[in-house]
C-alpha cells in the first residue's frame, strides 16, 4: 500500500459541548479524486478547515505527508493547496497582484510559474484587472490558480463548482482528472451535489452529522459477476415471467410491457436466448444502475439534501 | 523557511495599492499647506516659521494618529470580513509571523506619515515664512521650553509623539484582532483617545492613586521635553514605564488571541 498523502485519525471537533465531527478516520492516496459528500451542516467544511489548520482539533490527528498539521504546521501545509468555501480574493488588487501575493509566501515560485498558472486557468486576458470587476466564475478560476501555484500534492476544494457555468464545471472536472491522473496528486472535493460528484470522483466518502457513514468506489464497478437489476421489455410480460420462473430465474413483472430480473451479465445473455427461443419478442434490455443519489439516500436514510 | 521580508512586502502592497492610504497622506500635507497659507494671509510674513511648524505639528498629529488607527484597525479586521484570512493563513508561515508582518507594515505607515508631515511642514513654512525670521527671547522660551534650538525641539517632539502613536496603534490593532471588526476598532480607539483624553483632565483633579496608572494619563509625553520631572509629581520614566506595561499587555493579548482562534465564517 502506498503511503497516503493525508491521514485523518480519530478526528473529533467539539464546540461548546456539541460534537461537530465525531471520530473521523480517513486515508487519501495520491492520484485519486476523492469526494466528500454530505448534507448541509454535516461537517464537511469543518473537516476541511481542520485539514488546513484554520481550526484546531479537539481530538485525533491529521497527518499530511507524515507531518502533523497541529504540531508541524509549516511543514505539513506546504503540500496543500486549497480553496475553503468561496475563493475570496483581495478585490482592490488585480488578479495578478493576488497571485504574486501568494507566490511571495512560498519560496521558489518564479514569475514564469505565475504566468503558467494564469494561462492554465484561462485568465490571461483579464489578469491585470482588479478582482472587483471579476465574475464569480473568474474568481473561482483565480481561486484554483492560487491553490495550484506551488504544485501541491494535495488539492482541497470546497464546493468548487459553485458559481461555475456548465462549460466551466466540465472544464474543471477534466482539469482535476488531469491533475490526479497525470501529475499524480490527490484531489479532495467536497460537495452536496450528487450528480457532480458522480462524474468527478473516483471514490466518495459520505458524512452525516459529523460521522463517516460510508466510503464508496464510483469508477470501475460492473464486473462480470455483479448482480444487478435487469429490466427486459417483452410483448407478453406475464408469459415471460412464468417461462423464466420455470427455468429457475427470479423474475417479477415490472409494470407495463416490462419484467425485472436480478442477475449478472452472463445471466442476462442466457435469459435473452431463452426468451427468444421460446418465441417472445424482446424489445429492449437495460441494466438498472443505482445512481449515487439512490445510494446516498439509502445510507443517509432519505434525509433531504440541498 | 521563506523570506520574512516578503510577508512585509505583501502587507505593504495591501496598504499602498489602495487609494485611501494616498488620500490620507495627501490630506495631511494639504492641511499643513492650508494652515500656512491662512496664517500667511491673516498674520503676514512677520511670524517665525518655527512657530507655525510647532502649531501645525500639534494639530496635524491628531489627524495622523486617526489615519494610523484606521489603517491598523483595517489590517486584521478586513481580512476577516472579506474572508481572505483563510487563504492568507494556509501558507507555510506561522500565525505569529503573519501577524508580525501586518504589525510592522502598520508601524511603517505611521512612520511614513510622520516623516511626510515633518518634511512638508518644514518645506512649506520655509517657503512661506523664510528661514531667517527668528523668534525673540520670550517667544522662544514660551514655545520651545528647555532652551534648545527649535529644530532639535521639533525632533524631540516627534520622538515623544511617535512613542504615543505606537501605543495607540497597538491598541487599535489589538481591538481589531480580538473583535475582528474594523469599525469597532476605529471607533473604540478614537473614543478612548479623543473622548477620554479630555475627560482624563478632570480625572486628574481627583485624588485617587489608581488614576496614576491609567494609560491615558501618560499618552502626552511632549510635556516632558526640557524637564523630565514636572511639578505635579509626574515624571518621564514613570510615564514610559506605564506605557511599556500597557504595550506588553496589548501585544501579548493580540498574539495570543490570533494564535488561538478558530477561523470560521
Amino acid at each position: 500500500m502506498v503511503q497516503p498523502i493525508v491521514r485523518l485519525q480519530n478526528v473529533s471537533k467539539r464546540i461548546g459541548g456539541r460534537t461537530i465531527i465525531d471520530k473521523l478516520t480517513l486515508d487519501l492516496p495520491l492520484g485519486e479524486v476523492f469526494g466528500f459528500l454530505g448534507p448541509n451542516g454535516s461537517g464537511k467544511t469543518t473537516t476541511i478547515r481542520m485539514m488546513v489548520g484554520l481550526m484546531s482539533l479537539t481530538e485525533g490527528e491529521i497527518l499530511i505527508n507524515g507531518h502533523s498539521i497541529a504540531k508541524d504546521y509549516e511543514k505539513a501545509i506546504r503540500y496543500v493547496g486549497a480553496i475553503v468555501e468561496n475563493p475570496e480574493m483581495y478585490k482592490y488588487l488585480s488578479g495578478y497582484d493576488n497571485l504574486k501575493h501568494y507566490a511571495r509566501m512560498i519560496p521558489g515560485i518564479t514569475e514564469h510559474r505565475v504566468h503558467e498558472v494564469v494561462k492554465l486557468v484561462g485568465l490571461e486576458g483579464r489578469i491585470q484587472d482588479k478582482v472587483r470587476t471579476y465574475s464569480l466564475g473568474m474568481r473561482q478560476r483565480l481561486g484554483v490558480a492560487q491553490a495550484i501555484l506551488h504544485k501541491p500534492q494535495l488539492l482541497i476544494l470546497d464546493e468548487p463548482t459553485n458559481g461555475l457555468d456548465p462549460a466551466g464545471i466540465r472544464e474543471l472536472r477534466d482539469y482535476l482528472r488531469v491533475l490526479s491522473k497525470e501529475e499524480g496528486i490527490a484531489v479532495f472535493v467536497s460537495s452536496h451535489l450528487l450528480a457532480e460528484m458522480e462524474l468527478m470522483c473516483d471514490r466518495v466518502a459520505i458524512i452525516q452529522n459529523g460521522k463517516l457513514i460510508d466510503v464508496r468506489t464510483i469508477r470501475g464497478t460492473g464486473s462480470m459477476t455483479d448482480q444487478s437489476r435487469v429490466i427486459i421489455e417483452v410483448d407478453r410480460p406475464q408469459g415471460a415471467v412464468e417461462a423464466l420462473l420455470a427455468a429457475g430465474h427470479s423474475a417479477v413483472p415490472e409494470g407495463g410491457q416490462a419484467i425485472a430480473v436480478e442477475t449478472d451479465r452472463d445471466g442476462t445473455a442466457a435469459i435473452n436466448a431463452l426468451l427468444v427461443s421460446a418465441g417472445f419478442k424482446v424489445y429492449g434490455i437495460r441494466t438498472h444502475v443505482k445512481s449515487l443519489e439512490d445510494q446516498f439516500l439509502e445510507v443517509t436514510g432519505g434525509e433531504r439534501i440541498g | 523557511m521563506g523570506d520574512f521580508l516578503q510577508l512585509v512586502r505583501n502587507e505593504n502592497m495591501k496598504i499602498y495599492k489602495r487609494s485611501r492610504s494616498w488620500i490620507m497622506l495627501a490630506i495631511l500635507i494639504a492641511s499643513a499647506l492650508l494652515i500656512s497659507i491662512m496664517w500667511l494671509s491673516f498674520g503676514g510674513r512677520d511670524t517665525s516659521m518655527w512657530e507655525v511648524i510647532s502649531t501645525e505639528s500639534m494639530i496635524l498629529f491628531v489627524l495622523l494618529t486617526i489615519f494610523s488607527v484606521v489603517i491598523a484597525a483595517a489590517s486584521v479586521a478586513e481580512e476577516f470580513t472579506s474572508g481572505t484570512i483563510k487563504l492568507l493563513l494556509i501558507r507555510p508561515w506561522s500565525r505569529n509571523k503573519v501577524l508580525l508582518s501586518k504589525y510592522i507594515s502598520i508601524l511603517l505607515f505611521g512612520l511614513l506619515q510622520a516623516a511626510a508631515l515633518f518634511l512638508s511642514t518644514l518645506l512649506i513654512n520655509w517657503i512661506c515664512f523664510g528661514i531667517y525670521s527668528s523668534l525673540d527671547e520670550t517667544q522662544q522660551g514660551l514655545l520651545f521650553p528647555g532652551g534648545s534650538n527649535p529644530f532639535a525641539y521639533m525632533l524631540m517632539y516627534y520622538g515623544m509623539k511617535l512613542i504615543s502613536l505606537v501605543v495607540t496603534v497597538t491598541l487599535a490593532f489589538m481591538i481589531s484582532t480580538i473583535f475582528r471588526s474594523g469599525g469597532l476598532a476605529i471607533g473604540l480607539s478614537l473614543f478612548l483617545l479623543l473622548g477620554v483624553n479630555n475627560f482624563v483632565l478632570l480625572l486628574g483633579f481627583l485624588d485617587y492613586k489608581w488614576i496614576d496608572y491609567l494609560l491615558f494619563m501618560h499618552l502626552d509625553l511632549t510635556k516632558y521635553i526640557g524637564a523630565t520631572s514636572l511639578e505635579d509629581g509626574s515624571n518621564l520614566w514613570f510615564s514610559l514605564g506605564i506605557l511599556g506595561a500597557y504595550y506588553i499587555i496589548f501585544v501579548a493579548l493580540t498574539w495570543y488571541v490570533f494564535n488561538k482562534r478558530d477561523v470560521a465564517a
